[in-house]
């Protein structure tokens, strides 16, 4: 059984709603620390709402693309204000579907922004040693089916995660020294407002899932074993939760 | 760049917790490998001007040998 200590303190961005939600509640659970982030405060409230320990999670509103450049110094403000950090946990992203007939250049360049440069920015930040507690110390990105096996309409959004894949194996080279591990987590559609929103637009496959839709527990189980202890020989690796579709 | 700022940027640079002083010896940091010296290849050059490769780390032992490589 994955237990975490109150002192083990995880940043979860996205937190406020579909698979990051998840997250949250599941470190919370177990008994972890959590800095949960997200864009709107109100949603984040309702992920608090939800967790088993109200007392050890903390809400933070951010834009995370309005400076990415300056995302490691929020990094350390969080460090500041709540301790050193024993995980982070990049959820934030976007999907866009679009044909490739009408790509926009700069609503390209934001998905990239919130997809890739973003989680990229934020593990700059935490991978500092005076940020992270360095003893097993974690970063998971979440990032997608679509970056091995896209669908039409995902130009862009395959892309950025399949970036965010590539750069993930570099840094988890680059950070193992420091104690840190660096996995990757991929998921085809899960439950979420994002798979909703597609639904709408391009529509979806789940009749080729054999195991269906996933639900975002299914996702934050993976999520906490690999930032546990139980994970301290798994890093640079890409999980795919996919009900089978691949 | 002041001798007092150029250490505590140093000090960042290699995300020290301790205190860096000049006489501190690289090769006595656990913080010194070869993406700190990466780092502060990229220092040097974007704060200095001043473009160096690992084999001048060869003869630069300190803290102090590095400042005096950019003249401070």
């Amino acid at each position: 059984m994955i237990k975490f200590k109150k002192e083990d303190i995880f940043i979860v961005t996205g937190a406020s709603s579909g698979i990051g939600q998840g997250v949250a509640l599941r470190l919370n659970e177990l008994g972890a620390t959590v800095i949960a982030t997200g864009r709107s405060l109100e949603k984040l409230e309702e992920t608090k709402s939800l967790c088993t320990f109200k007392d050890n999670i903390f809400l933070e509103q951010k834009e995370l693309t309005e400076n990415i450049n300056d995302l490691p110094n929020w990094i350390k403000s969080l460090r500041d204000k709540y301790g050193k950090m024993r995980g982070l946990v990049c959820v934030a992203g976007r999907d866009f579907p679009n044909a490739l007939q009408v790509l926009d250049e700069e609503k390209s360049k934001n998905l990239f922004d919130i997809n890739y440069f973003a989680p990229v920015f934020l593990a700059k930040g935490f991978a500092d040693r005076r940020i992270n507690t360095g003893d097993n110390a974690s970063i998971t990105f979440v990032a997608s089916t679509a970056a091995v096996q896209p669908e039409k309409g995902q130009t862009i959004y395959a892309a950025s995660k399949a970036a965010l894949l590539a750069s993930s194996k570099s840094i988890s080279k680059e950070l193992a020294s420091k104690g840190i591990r660096v996995n990757c987590v991929s998921p085809a559609y899960v439950e979420t407002p994002m798979y909703y929103k597609n639904l709408e637009t391009l529509g979806t496959n789940i009749d080729e899932y054999p195991l269906g839709i996933g639900k975002p527990s299914d996702l934050s189980a993976l999520i906490a074993f690999l930032a546990s202890d139980e994970a301290r020989w798994i890093t640079g690796q890409n999980y795919i939760l996919d009900g089978g579709y691949l | 760049m002041e001798r007092t700022e150029f250490l505590e940027k140093m000090q960042d640079v290699l995300q020290m917790d301790d205190e860096l002083t000049f006489d501190t010896v690289l090769e006595s940091l656990a913080e010194w490998d070869s993406l700190a010296m990466m780092a502060t290849v990229a220092f040097l050059d974007a704060n200095f001007g001043i473009k160096t490769t690992f084999d001048d780390f060869k003869s630069m032992k300190t803290v102090e040998d590095i400042a005096k490589k950019v003249g401070i």
